[in-house]
């Protein structure tokens, strides 16, 4: 997968490290377009949670990164890159609260260790990569149907 | 005024000012030719825009006193907000006896349906994981059938306790009394456009019990003046008044009532909106039960009722105070199912075609890049992201902005001062 000539990226925007005051923002940006674009509003809910599990992901664990969302011909992908410090065993991060959120960020009622299990969840195709002390990128797809 | 909305506009008052556009909700005011319009399609009847006009160019279309004479059985439905109207030494008895003075055969607490409302949803909330929204609050299911389809399904399935009440007197009136049904004239006293709307359009209902509404400061002086003369002894038919339920009238009440952990209150339009957004974004798993409505804090704040919303809500809690038990009564009185489904609301897409509509959405990108992002509404939208969703979709003119406007006349005077320079020096000779 990636981006080809039917792809079209709707929205691009950069997600700092702990600007939590922002969280959702992006999400919220997303459900309207699709909206615009005449997407069901179920779809739209999925896309809405998957959004903002990877935006408030790159606030809590990252390092900063960017959130985008992009058209493709049957499917829409929500592209969350970060730059670092990148998942130890990706295989563990999907495991149901299993988290590595500091006592701070718990705290503040985050980082409970749902949240790429709910990404799972909710998208119908989830690919990441991730490289210590490089970053992570994950592409979570959705099926337009 | 249609049949869809009850807030109207004095063209008079309107001094075409965009107070109104900038603090509506869903963006449903634009103001063209000095005046303002709203849109029937994305308005709730939140009342925000009357709570914003200075000039007292927003009204709101209810009914009078005297239209109770077109009926044989007129019966009166008290809302629970309305008991923050009056200070607490007045008995709430006196009120009901105030009404009936005032020409009503029967009065009713909507209290009384709200008591039993709260009853039906505890069991419900047993039976079910949630989360749940409340709906009696009409401009909230209004909101949601609007621009949060998707939360639809959370909805309560009930009928509000005004409709609640309203069939149960009706009903009541017609197989215990023996009167006709159009002899029979339900009215609500209402705090607000929103349930003043719901007369002529029902929500989750083929046609509302309620055959008219009368608002709060329309009556409230005749009514104040029957309860300050009247004679202390006087008795009425040991009316119960169900305290509990009048709660329900400030924030809080309604969940407090229903004694569930996981509870939440919000009021306040704007408040309702970030809490749904939250909500839909499934960021709030441990809530399981949302009152939501739309006036802060709680329906003491409607546009319609006279005193200080907050001023009142102490009122209220000082009314209900020491008052622990639900008035005896049995749910099988009422009837809660809804005749159908709320369903969605939502505004057209760009274009019916997926292709179409995402070729204008890039037009739209292009057009707000071209705006200046100061969101000062001179134009008449709101912001400048409605301006170009306007201008995308055929309904106002980039030079609605002055900006623009001002750039495109400095562009084009310097057009027609370069012009002017370069006339042949024959003519200018000629000037000279």
């Amino acid at each position: 997968m990636g981006s080809n000539a039917d792809s079209k990226e709707i929205i691009n925007a950069e997600v700092e490290a702990g600007d939590f005051s922002s969280g959702g923002e992006i999400s919220s940006k997303l459900k309207d377009l699709l909206r615009k674009l005449g997407t069901s509003s179920k779809l739209i809910r999925k896309i809405a949670i998957i959004t903002y599990e990877l935006e408030m992901n790159i606030i809590i664990h990252s390092e900063g990164g960017s959130l985008a969302a992009e058209v493709n011909p049957g499917r829409i992908d929500i592209i969350a890159r970060d730059e670092g410090p990148g998942i130890e065993d990706v295989d563990k991060a999907f495991k149901p609260g299993y988290s590595t959120a500091s006592e701070s960020v718990r705290e503040m009622g985050f980082g409970a260790g749902m949240g790429l299990c709910n990404i799972k969840n909710y998208a119908d195709n989830l690919e990441v990569e991730s490289e210590l002390g490089v970053g992570t990128t994950i592409r979570a797809s959705i099926d337009l149907k | 005024m249609t049949d869809l909305h009850s807030v109207l506009l004095d063209e008079d008052k309107c001094e075409g000012c965009t107070n109104c556009v900038k603090n509506c909700p869903t963006d449903a005011i634009r103001v063209h030719q000095g005046q303002a319009i709203i849109k029937d399609e994305k308005c709730i009847d939140c009342g925000e825009c009357v709570r914003s006009c200075q000039h007292h160019a927003k009204q709101i279309s209810t009914d009078g006193l005297d239209k109770i004479g077109d009926y044989k059985h007129p019966i009166v439905l008290v809302a629970p907000s309305f008991y923050g109207q009056f200070t607490t030494d007045i008995d709430p008895v006196k009120i009901v006896i105030a009404f009936k003075q005032l020409g009503f055969e029967e009065v009713w607490d909507v209290a009384l349906g709200a008591e039993a409302l709260t009853r039906k949803t505890a069991q419900y909330l047993k039976d079910n994981e949630g989360p749940i929204i409340s709906s009696s609050c009409p401009t909230v299911v209004r909101l949601i059938k609007l621009l949060y389809p998707e939360l639809l399904d959370y909805l309560a399935p009930f009928k509000s306790p005004v409709q609640l009440v309203a069939q149960r007197a009706k009903e009541r009136a017609i197989k215990e009394k023996g009167f006709a049904e159009e002899e029979v004239g339900v009215f609500f006293i209402t705090p607000c456009p929103a349930k003043m709307t719901t007369v002529n359009n029902p929500l989750g209902l083929e046609k509302s019990y309620v055959d008219g509404a009368i608002a709060v400061d329309k009556i409230y002086r005749k009514l104040l003046k029957k309860v300050k003369n009247m004679d202390v002894s006087m008795d009425y038919e040991e009316y119960e008044t169900p305290y509990l339920g009048i709660s329900w009238g400030k924030r809080g009440g309604e969940a407090d009532l229903l004694s569930s952990e996981n509870t939440i209150s919000v009021t306040g339009i704007h408040n309702v909106t970030s809490i749904l957004d939250e909500l839909d974004r499934g960021d709030l798993p441990s809530i399981k039960y949302f009152e939501l409505v739309s006036c802060e804090p709680g329906c003491v704040g409607g546009v319609l009722n006279v005193k200080n919303p907050f001023v009142a809500q102490f009122n209220i809690e000082n009314l209900v105070e020491d008052h622990g038990k639900f008035i005896e009564q049995s749910l099988d009185d009422y009837d809660f199912e809804l005749d159908k489904e709320f369903t969605p609301n939502t505004v057209a897409p760009l274009d019916d075609d997926f292709a179409s509509a995402m070729a204008k959405l890039t037009e739209l990108e292009e057009e707000i890049d071209e705006l200046p992002g100061l969101d000062c509404a001179a134009c008449g939208a709101p912001d400048c992201r409605t301006l170009a969703e306007d201008i995308i979709n055929g309904l106002a003119n980039r030079t609605d902005c002055i900006f623009i406007l001002r750039q495109q006349l400095a562009e084009l005077t310097d057009e027609m001062s370069s012009l002017a320079h370069s006339l042949p020096p024959i003519i200018q000779d000629e000037g000279d």
